[in-house]
């Protein structure tokens, strides 16, 4: 077929301007592409799960813990969440809780939280704070489902705090109360620059949630819900948007399977 | 050389030069798929990882029920393989570009309706990693349209040499005429 058209060709006419076109469409076309194919993201150059290079940091006392589930778990996955963005709570509540419920329960999955407030989320900011506060006394789990199951409600007037008590013991709220009495600044919210948010000198958690931001440029984070995942020291390339449970199962049980 | 012989010549150029550019992007949508996504090696475990981890990003869009995903998404990267080999092969080339415009057609689609929904997931469309945005629909929208030329030019070429009597025939009427 290929020797029959070109048959037809006159010197002219395979002149340099079809090429040229075609050349140029396909690198125009192409060239997205192939960088994405070629570009190893952050997460996926290392066989270590982001959080660990954090180890050091979070080993400190007082550091908030902000996983669920077994450590050794032979899977591990990384979400970078906002609290207060749509997606993530849908996330939560119709994928994560599942599975915190079944493969997190079962000892197949560790969990591990990031904080990747949006700047244009006005409390989203405020209630990672909260979070990493309750993490500091080990309530993460709590809080983290009160803040998603309420997502509709404390944007409304950012009474973050009465959602926050509800989910934990008065004397334990107390605790996360002094944890956050010296925050009085903005918290840190990611930029749009990808330039790291200050923290406040007077806020005990604000620099976990810098920190959180920062490894969440490093992946890269585009969107939030964002999440990687680690098995047999292998990195996953990071995935983002809605993945409903029976299909993250689905994956899990082909990595479990091999 | 006539207009028309120009045109026709320009005609097949595109024809031959834009199948191969088509086969060539579905080839590569194939493989970047289908290879192993971490790194290990090519096996029969590492593509069926790699279906999976491509069913979760058909799964993002939000079209499909879950029971559907992972069928769609064990038959999208095989057949995006078969289609290149097709075009490549340039047999049959009407309905190999027919079927490959109505596929980028679907995706074009699919996305557009997507992004118009305020979505924020990754692309799927040569592998992981790329985020859908304008860049995207840009490139699937260029892509539909070198199809759809490439479709064009195949029918007509059909036509044409059905319509019209060869160029040997031409050279021996007038040697029969004698």
């Amino acid at each position: 077929m290929i020797s029959r058209i070109n048959q037809g060709f006159s010197p002219r006419v395979a002149s340099r301007a079809p090429w040229a076109a075609v050349i140029l469409t396909a690198l125009v076309v192409l060239a997205p592409a192939i960088t994405a194919q070629t570009a190893t993201p952050a997460s996926a150059k290392t066989a270590t799960p982001a959080h660990k290079h954090a180890a050091a940091d979070t080993a400190a006392p007082g550091a908030p813990v902000k996983t669920i589930g077994n450590r050794n778990a032979p899977i591990t996955m990384e979400v970078f969440s906002d609290y207060q963005c749509p997606s993530c709570g849908s996330f939560f509540e119709n994928t994560l809780r599942a599975m915190i419920q079944d493969y997190v329960a079962q000892g197949k999955v560790y969990l591990v939280h990031h904080d990747f407030p949006l700047q244009m989320h006005t409390y989203s900011g405020q209630a990672a704070r909260w979070a990493n506060a309750a993490a500091m006394i080990g309530q993460f789990q709590d809080v983290d489902a009160a803040l998603f199951d309420n997502q509709a409600k404390w944007p409304v007037d950012g009474d973050i705090e009465k959602y926050v008590s509800a989910a934990m013991s008065p004397a334990n709220f107390k605790r996360v109360q002094g944890i956050l009495k010296g925050c009085t600044a903005a918290p840190p919210t990611s930029k749009a620059d990808r330039t790291a948010p200050q923290p406040d000198p007077g806020c005990p958690v604000d620099p976990y949630i810098v920190q959180d931001i920062v490894l969440g440029y490093q992946v890269p984070v585009q969107a939030t819900p964002t999440f990687i995942i680690h098995y047999k020291g292998q990195s996953y390339p990071a995935s983002s948007g809605i993945i409903t449970w029976p299909i993250l199962k689905q994956f899990f049980d082909t990595l479990l399977s091999q | 050389m006539t207009p028309n012989e120009t045109r026709g010549n320009l005609a097949r150029t595109l024809l031959l030069f834009g199948r191969l550019a088509l086969a060539a992007i579905f080839l590569f949508a194939a493989y970047a798929k289908l290879k192993p996504q971490a790194a290990t090696g090519w096996s029969g475990s590492s593509i069926k990882t790699s279906l999976s981890l491509f069913a979760m990003q058909v799964d993002s869009y939000q079209l499909l029920p879950p029971q559907l995903v992972s069928p769609a998404a064990h038959f999208l990267p095989p057949f995006e393989l078969f289609l290149g080999l097709w075009l490549l092969s340039g047999v049959l080339l009407r309905y190999a570009s027919l079927i490959t415009t109505l596929l980028l057609g679907a995706f074009f689609a699919v996305m557009v309706r997507t992004y118009m929904a305020g979505l924020e997931i990754n692309c799927g469309c040569f592998g992981p990693g790329e985020r859908l945005g304008p860049l995207t629909l840009l490139r699937d929208g260029s892509l539909l349209a070198l199809a759809l030329a490439v479709a064009i030019a195949a029918f007509m070429q059909g036509r044409k040499s059905r319509t019209e009597p060869a160029p040997v025939a031409h050279v021996s009427a007038p040697q029969r005429a004698d």
